[in-house]
This record gives structure tokens, C-alpha cells and sequence, in this order.
């Protein structure tokens, strides 16, 4: 009876800190615990007694790579908690602001996370020695969505821009119109991007996702919408908890999420293209049409596809609200006068995902309560069972070989471990069965 | 609505680029010195906080001919340790398991690539101060926080004009 233990430690390509722990016991796979360290957790506690105003500048800092979209769902959640409605060019902006963020990290895991695993490279850097031009692109696109970020936000890392109500200021028309000919390069950038990735070799693989997105009567949803799910799940996103609720594990400090009486989810890229392929933009359709993936893309290493595709329609989309703009009155609405108490939540869809935050307010705006639950820990569940398929089909591997195909499966996800100052851990240990 | 990157044509000064995460404790020491370095060398010097993604990071060099990086290291040496190179084969960046980085790709790797794109500044210095702490917090630890008030006191002695440092 011999009981093996493998680590695997290198840089895994996937924002910040996690572990994998795989357990097989003769031909049977025991269990498949992903554990990462989550800082939403540390930041619902962080919240308690500050300002609402604070908390879209708070949680802007849980992830450097998609602020927006926490400053997005705090803005909304609370701004629905006090009774306000934000309209017309500062609800233009805010998809603007957010379509910035979608084609940077996008195109952060595209390029530099994700294709090195399809053309046989350990990392990027040995990607970009053999292909230059195309890691030349992606960093120039990626520097484009960067500037708009810049433009809207004040600064890309953290925009310090944002507020309940609209933004501290706003862009003229100039300043916007002036940012045309980099999205136009863009969208060039980004079409390209597509064909590039649709001819990459995938591995054969067909998951049974449950996808969950919002989805909007008129537009590929970003700031709002209901939340809708392929099997047939459809509410308003306050009633989000009596649907999906966290669970704790026992080998994590994050917590799951899960469906009620059912079980894991997808949330992110593959599943906001399932659930909403007819508000496509018109390039983004032409482009998915020809690398055939119209239709729910259930392979998980397709995502990349997907996700190229989300990069064109966030290009698109962001010349459309430029051609469209006319400068608001004000840069933002006022905030109404602060009850007693009020409660309020909200969903949009970061880059990853569905990211949920809900705000129970005290008297003076003091935040009693907060609830952030982000795209990755909702997705955890189901990237183990991913990764249980795949060891299951992959038990004659080697442990190196299996630990590498297990980041790759995990990488798929994009899964974002931020705030941390590591790297994934993966350890594999086998025994013989009963 | 310029971000802090400073002006698009070519800028000759100095960059100094605070590498770190505000949230993990003594990572935050290149922020720390970008933050207490920029009031004493005024418009001299060009100082950026940065999360040290690689795209942003190469995006901040372009132009740059001499560019100095601050960031926590994590080698095993007593904290507070700083140490200063300009790294090249025989002394590369440290690698991402000695680093105490919080992002994807390392460094390192971003040396790497600009050198492969021709993106390496001329003049690209390491400075390195060895943390002892990086769990979730916003304090640093006291020889980190000593060591960091002494690199701004030799930077800005070192980088900033008589004039800059008196307004």
C-alpha cells in the first residue's frame, strides 16, 4: 500500500493565490478540492459602519483587474437602496467605463493566460519568442481597453472616477470622439483576435452546464438585467438569494455557491453567450458565426473563442456609445435624502461573471450589512467538476502530466484568485483502490 | 482626464514605478515609497503606483530611458533588506516563487517580454526591499516601513531637483 503526495509548483497563469488537491484512489477519483482564498469575505467586514458613498471605492480594490465591475454592482446596489434611478448618458458612460474593462481583462487572459496552452507553450514568454506579432496585438489591444478605462475612470488600476449617482466628472464630446480612431484599430485587433484563436486545436470535451447570466429586453448585458439560467431559472436579481446560496466547505475558507436543492453553476463568458446570442452586436455575430461557435459552446476550452468574441462586441459597443453621446447636464444625480434604513441589491456582469453585492443600510447611510458574492466563487464548484471529468478520463497520465492538463482545465475559467500573493498549489496523491 | 501615466509625447525624467497590493501588508512597500517619494521630487521626477500587470507595466515604460522599479522581495533575507540591480542574465529579476508579487505573470516575465519586443528601457533598475509579512492587512511591518523611508530619502536625494524639493 503506498501512498503518493506530488506538488506541483510553478506560476499557473491564473490571477493570484489557490490550491488544487486531487485525490485518487485506485481508479476512482476520491475528490477534487479547489481551494482559494477569497477576499470578499474580508471586505463584507471591512464595510460594516463606513459610508455608502465609500463602497464603491472599497470594493474597487477586492480585484485590480476588473474594478469596474465592483464599483458597477456597489453603485447599483445602493443606488437601488436609496430609490434612485440613473438614466440616459451617465448610464451610457458606465457601459462604456465597463466595456474598457471587459476587453482588458479579456484580453490579459486571452493572450497572455490561455493561448499559451493551446500552441504548446509553458508561459507567455515562450509564446511571444515564436509569435511575436500576435502578443504585440494583444498587448495593443489590451492597451486600448486600458486607455478607455483611463479616460472614463481617471486611472485604470482602481478608477478613482466613479461615484453613487454618475461620476465626479464627465468627458466632453470631444475628448470622446477624439478616442475613435484607437477603437476602430481595436476592433480590427479584436476580429483578428478571433480568427486567431477559432483555428487553435482544442481538446474534445462536452460539459452539461448549468449557465447563469443577467440578460437585458435589448442589449448583451453588462450593468443590468434579470438573472436567467439555461435551465429555466428567471427572476429579478433582489430575489438572487432565494435561488443561489453560499455554502461552506471544509477545505476552504471561501464559501460555494450552488443552486438551492441543486447543484453547481456556471457563471462568465460561455454563459452570457449561451443565454443571450440574439443581442449580439453585428460584427460579433458575423465574427462567431465563422468560427462556429453559434449556439451554446459547452466545451470549456472554447471559452477562449468566447471570450474574443466578448472582445469585439466591447469594441463595438464602445464606439456605438461614443457615436451616440451627448454630455449630461450633470456628472451625476444627487443622492436623494438619506432614510432611516433602507436595503438594496444588485448584479452586473463582470468580465468573469455575474458579480452580486447587496447593502443593508443604517441611519445616516452607516453600512450595516454587505454581501459581495464574485463570479469565481460561484464558478468553484463547477470548475471541480471539470477537473473531476477530466481526471477521470486522464487516470494513465502520469502525475505531471495530469497536474498540467488540471491547470489547463482550471485556466479554462479564467478564474480570478486575486488579492493574494501567491500561486496555485497542486497536489495530486494516488493510492491503490480497495 | 489624463490618468497619473503622465503626458503621451516623450517624457525624459526619471520614472519611478511602485510595485505592490495595498492589502497584503508589507507587498504594499513599492506603493509606500512611490506615495511618500512623489510630494519630495515634485514634477522632476515621474512617480506611478502600479498593481504590476504586465501590459500596464510595459505600457509605463514605453518612452521611458531610465526607469527604476520598487517592489517587496521575498528571499529569505532579514526584512528591510534593500537591494538595487539592474537586471540582466547574471542577475535576473527574482523569480515569482521568491517574489512577493500579486499577479499572473511575474516580473520577471515582464522583463522578459519587453526585451523580446524591444520594449526594454535603457536604463531599468530593480530596488528591492525583503518583506517579512504578506497576509491580508494595511500595515507594514516596522523594519519594512523603516527600510522604505530610507529609499525615499535616497531617491529623492538622488532623483529630485533643488528647486522641486523646496516647493
Amino acid at each position: 500500500m503506498t501512498d503518493r503526495t506530488i506538488a506541483v509548483d510553478y506560476v499557473a497563469r491564473v490571477e493570484g493565490e489557490g490550491a488544487l488537491a486531487v485525490r485518487i484512489s485506485g481508479r476512482a477519483v476520491e475528490a477534487v478540492e479547489l481551494n482559494i482564498f477569497e477576499p470578499p469575505r474580508f471586505f463584507e467586514a471591512f464595510l460594516r459602519g463606513r459610508d455608502f458613498a465609500e463602497a464603491p471605492d472599497i470594493t474597487a480594490r477586492i480585484c485590480g483587474i476588473c474594478p469596474v465591475a465592483y464599483q458597477m454592482s456597489a453603485c447599483h446596489a445602493l443606488e437601488r437602496a436609496l430609490g434612485m434611478r440613473v438614466d440616459g448618458p451617465i448610464r451610457d458612460l458606465r457601459r462604456l467605463l465597463y466595456c474598457g474593462e471587459w476587453i482588458e481583462s479579456h484580453v490579459l487572459h486571452i493572450y497572455l493566460l490561455h493561448a499559451p496552452d493551446f500552441l504548446g507553450y509553458p508561459d507567455a514568454l515562450r509564446l511571444a519568442r515564436d509569435h511575436p506579432e500576435a502578443v504585440k496585438r494583444g498587448l495593443r489591444l489590451k492597451q486600448v481597453g486600458n486607455r478607455l478605462m483611463e479616460l472614463l475612470g481617471g486611472r485604470a488600476i482602481h478608477p478613482i472616477n466613479v461615484r453613487i449617482g454618475g461620476f465626479y466628472r464627465v468627458p466632453s464630446r470631444e475628448e470622446l470622439f477624439a478616442f475613435r480612431p484607437q477603437l476602430e484599430e481595436a476592433l480590427a485587433l479584436a476580429e483578428a483576435t478571433v480568427r486567431w484563436v477559432a483555428d487553435f486545436p482544442f481538446p474534445d470535451d462536452e460539459e452539461e452546464y448549468d449557465f447563469v447570466s443577467l440578460r437585458h429586453p435589448d442589449e448583451y448585458p453588462m450593468n443590468e438585467g434579470e438573472v436567467v439560467s439555461s435551465s429555466g431559472v428567471r427572476l429579478p436579481v433582489d430575489r438572487y438569494e432565494e435561488v443561489f446560496e453560499e455554502r461552506q466547505v471544509p477545505y476552504s475558507t471561501a464559501l460555494h455557491s450552488v443552486r438551492r436543492g441543486g447543484g453547481a453553476y456556471l457563471v462568465g463568458p460561455l454563459a452570457r453567450f449561451a443565454l443571450n446570442q440574439d443581442r449580439l452586436s453585428p460584427r460579433a455575430r458575423v465574427l462567431a458565426r465563422e468560427a462556429g461557435v453559434l449556439g451554446p459552446v459547452r466545451n470549456p476550452y472554447r471559452s477562449i473563442v468566447v471570450r474574443a468574441i466578448e472582445v469585439v462586441l466591447a469594441v463595438e459597443e464602445a464606439l456605438r456609445l461614443i457615436d451616440g453621446y451627448r454630455p449630461p447636464d450633470r456628472p451625476f444625480a444627487p443622492p436623494p435624502p438619506l432614510p432611516a434604513s433602507a436595503a438594496g441589491a444588485a448584479i452586473t456582469e463582470a468580465p468573469r461573471g455575474m458579480l452580486y453585492h447587496r447593502y443593508r443600510l443604517g441611519a445616516g447611510g452607516r453600512i450595516d450589512e454587505a454581501k459581495i458574492v464574485a463570479p469565481t466563487s460561484q464558478n468553484q464548484g463547477r470548475i471541480e467538476e471539470d477537473v473531476r471529468h477530466l481526471v477521470e478520463r486522464s487516470l494513465d497520465l502520469d502525475d505531471a502530466a495530469l497536474g498540467d492538463r488540471c491547470e489547463k482545465a482550471i485556466r479554462n475559467h479564467d478564474p480570478c484568485i486575486s488579492c493574494a500573493t501567491h500561486f496555485l498549489r497542486l497536489d495530486v496523491s494516488r493510492r491503490p483502490g480497495p | 482626464m489624463s490618468g497619473p501615466a503622465g503626458p503621451d509625447g516623450p517624457d525624459d525624467r526619471p520614472l519611478v514605478v511602485g510595485i505592490g497590493n495595498d492589502l497584503r501588508r508589507d507587498d504594499a512597500v513599492g506603493r509606500t515609497v512611490a506615495r511618500r517619494l512623489a510630494p519630495r521630487v515634485g514634477s522632476a521626477v515621474r512617480v506611478v503606483e502600479s498593481d504590476g500587470e504586465v501590459g500596464r507595466l510595459l505600457d509605463l515604460w514605453d518612452g521611458a530611458k531610465r526607469v527604476i522599479v520598487v517592489d517587496a522581495t521575498r528571499s529569505g533575507a532579514p526584512p528591510g533588506t534593500v537591494r538595487r540591480w539592474a537586471p540582466g542574465p547574471e542577475q535576473p529579476a527574482p523569480a515569482p516563487s521568491s517574489y512577493g508579487s500579486t499577479h499572473g505573470l511575474s516580473l520577471a516575465e515582464a522583463i522578459g517580454l519587453a526585451d523580446l519586443l524591444g520594449r526594454r528601457p535603457p536604463g531599468l533598475e530593480l530596488l528591492g526591499i525583503e518583506g517579512a509579512d504578506f497576509g491580508l492587512g494595511a500595515e507594514l511591518s516596522p523594519p519594512v516601513r523603516r527600510a522604505a523611508e530610507r529609499v525615499v530619502r535616497r531617491l529623492a536625494a538622488e532623483l529630485g531637483r533643488p528647486a522641486d524639493r523646496r516647493s
